[in-house]
């Protein structure tokens, strides 16, 4: 067919049907943004980091789960809690480093306490206000140490010792209950025995986050790599099959990659993950953004947090054993590494793409049609793992997301 | 050879390459290495604290690696080394020496993300340190160890280029 006018243009190409396309509004309209913000990242479990981040008591990490501070502390009996990071005083942020420990003091505070060093309240490893400065003075018998606990958040250690928190205090399932057996194909693998994060850097990307979960969740953008070409594209590599489960999480299948194909590289099979075939590779996408990537030798988790419409934030954790050797850690890194470091031969062309993807659906261009009609049988170029996650994305947002000034059902119908 | 020569050579050997890798002279660059040599972008994690290796690779995978890039696809926009010196310690007895440079890295955009509004653009993308060992074979330095310790861990797109 020749290029088209602008009426033919923005009419749905070929025979696609509703629900094998979304509207571009999707990733660049702010109102959406900011409801997705409240109504999906407000009620699901984050896997805000890796509890080898905290190994001793009153080590401590900090991160933000849609807009919202929270600090994980590892406690005296040894187990992990997650609170708001904010001073129930005046609001002051309580800690502001990335990670570190309490054991220590700090100059507005005691050892082995949390300390806002504003006005040097303080606080224990389970979040109990235990020292209000010059409180009779200035409180009298109006406010005391137990009014003013720290706003504490559920929080759960699950699937290889990932620290899962919400801020839904009302959330009706465990981790394990929202994950629907989506990590049933590598949880033998992540919890044969404790893992250790080797490898963390973060990207802020000018793209929607959906756009990364895209990218993670179909792989008909294996064109975009060499890496992957070489190492597939075999018959084994297009029988690999995509599974769906209930709250929009989705499996990519394994199958066996042919890593010394590229030059320079080498098979994992010596390092692969307990309960994991050789040069295998397993993956998660769980909604509404997180990823567990587990290739042969290293497990490559990836955690967004949105910052905007065309904003967002990647994480990224490279974990191997716990029990590794120097040599085996320093290998395993490089296998991680040579594909997804910020050097990487693949992650660097991910982020190239929706980069530019999104660029061309900025707030000011005009609407258009992304496909994602491909059916082969569910195996892995079929774009069943997107169509999965945007009927979930619709439902959370009571919107249809070929229309999103359509309602759920109003789409739902229409599409009938 | 007199100390200052040898510390001048040491110099030119590290603008040398500065400049070879800013223009994508990726065997030039190597042939100012040693076949022993061994390449890394290191950088440290206060999130994991732990120390992090990037991308490493001995002169052969480095080898490898440069002469593999026309077949991936990447950010064409060129980095521009600022390097400067600051230290150098020659070991006379062993025919070696040690190196420190500071290292601030400029990307000029070309193709990017919207090459029509971006191209030309220049942005700091990483600062950091060169640390590197040499071999002197009979007075002429050649680098063994080359290791690119980034201050920078916000790389957001990141590279497929040696530093």
């Amino acid at each position: 067919m020749p290029a088209r006018n602008q009426q033919q243009w923005k009419e749905v190409p070929g025979q696609l049907k509703p629900g094998e396309y979304v509207d571009s509004r999707i990733y660049s309209d702010k109102k959406i943004f900011e409801e997705e913000l409240v109504k999906i990242w407000k009620n699901v479990w984050v896997p805000v980091c890796h509890e080898s981040e905290l190994d001793k008591p009153y080590d401590f990490r900090t991160v933000t789960i849609s807009r919202e501070p929270v600090i994980v502390v590892r406690g005296t009996d040894n187990q992990v809690r997650a609170f708001l990071n904010v001073c129930p005083h005046r609001g002051n942020m309580i800690e502001n480093r990335p990670s570190g420990s309490f054991e220590n003091g700090t100059p507005s505070g005691a050892p082995k306490h949390m300390t806002c060093m504003f006005h040097a309240w303080q606080f224990d490893m389970k979040g109990n206000c235990v020292h209000i400065s010059r409180s009779k003075e200035g409180y009298q018998d109006r406010l005391d140490c137990k009014d003013v606990g720290l706003r504490r958040l559920r929080c759960e250690v699950k699937y290889g010792g990932f620290v899962w928190v919400t801020l839904n205090d009302k959330i009706e399932h465990s981790v394990e209950e929202w994950a629907q057996g989506s990590f049933d194909c590598m949880q033998k693998a992540l919890d044969a025995e404790p893992l250790e994060v080797f490898h963390y850097h973060k990207a802020i990307i000018p793209c929607n986050y959906k756009l990364w979960h895209d990218t993670n969740s179909e792989f008909y953008h294996d064109y975009l790599h060499y890496h992957n070409r070489i190492t597939g594209f075999n018959d084994s590599y297009f029988a690999r099959q995509n599974k769906v489960f209930d709250n929009g999480h989705v499996n990519v299948g394994s199958f066996e990659v042919q890593y010394d194909n590229y030059e320079g590289f080498e098979s994992r099979e010596e390092l692969s993950f307990p309960h994991l075939p050789a040069n295998h590779w397993e993956m998660i996408d769980l909604f509404p953004g997180m990823n567990f990537n587990l290739r042969g030798s290293a497990l490559r988790v990836d955690l967004m947090t949105p910052l905007g419409p065309d904003k967002v934030m990647i994480e990224y954790r490279g974990l191997g054993l716990k029990s590794d050797t120097p040599e085996e850690r320093l290998t395993r890194q490089r296998h991680h590494n040579s594909i997804w470091g910020p050097f990487g031969r693949n992650l660097h062309e991910d982020l190239i793409a929706v980069s530019t993807q999104q660029s061309t659906m900025n707030e000011w261009a005009d609407e258009r049609r992304i496909l994602h009609g491909r059916y082969e049988g569910e195996t892995i170029h079929d774009e069943v793992g997107m169509r999965h996650f945007y009927d979930e994305w619709g439902k959370w947002m009571d919107r249809w997301p070929g229309d999103p000034e359509l309602s759920y059902d109003e789409g739902l119908k229409k599409a009938a | 050879m007199k100390m200052d020569n040898i510390e001048s050579l040491i110099s030119k050997t590290i603008y040398k390459a500065s400049l070879y890798l800013d223009e994508f002279r990726w065997d030039e660059w190597l042939e100012l290495c040693d076949k022993d040599f061994y390449y890394s972008i290191q950088a440290f994690s206060p999130e994991i604290d732990k120390n992090m290796i990037y991308l490493d690779g001995t002169y052969d995978q480095m080898k490898s690696m440069t002469e593999m890039l026309p077949k991936h696809n990447t950010d064409r926009s060129p980095l521009s080394r600022h390097t400067v010196v600051y230290t150098i310690d020659v070991d006379h007895d062993k025919g070696t020496a040690d190196s420190v440079s500071s290292l601030a890295v400029y990307q000029t955009q070309l193709d990017g993300i919207n090459s029509h509004v971006l191209a030309g653009e220049s942005n700091l993308f990483m600062v950091g340190k060169y640390r590197d060992k040499f071999i002197l074979n009979n007075g002429k330095p050649k680098f063994i160890e080359r290791i690119t310790q980034l201050d920078t861990r916000r790389l957001d797109k990141g590279s497929h280029w040696p530093i």
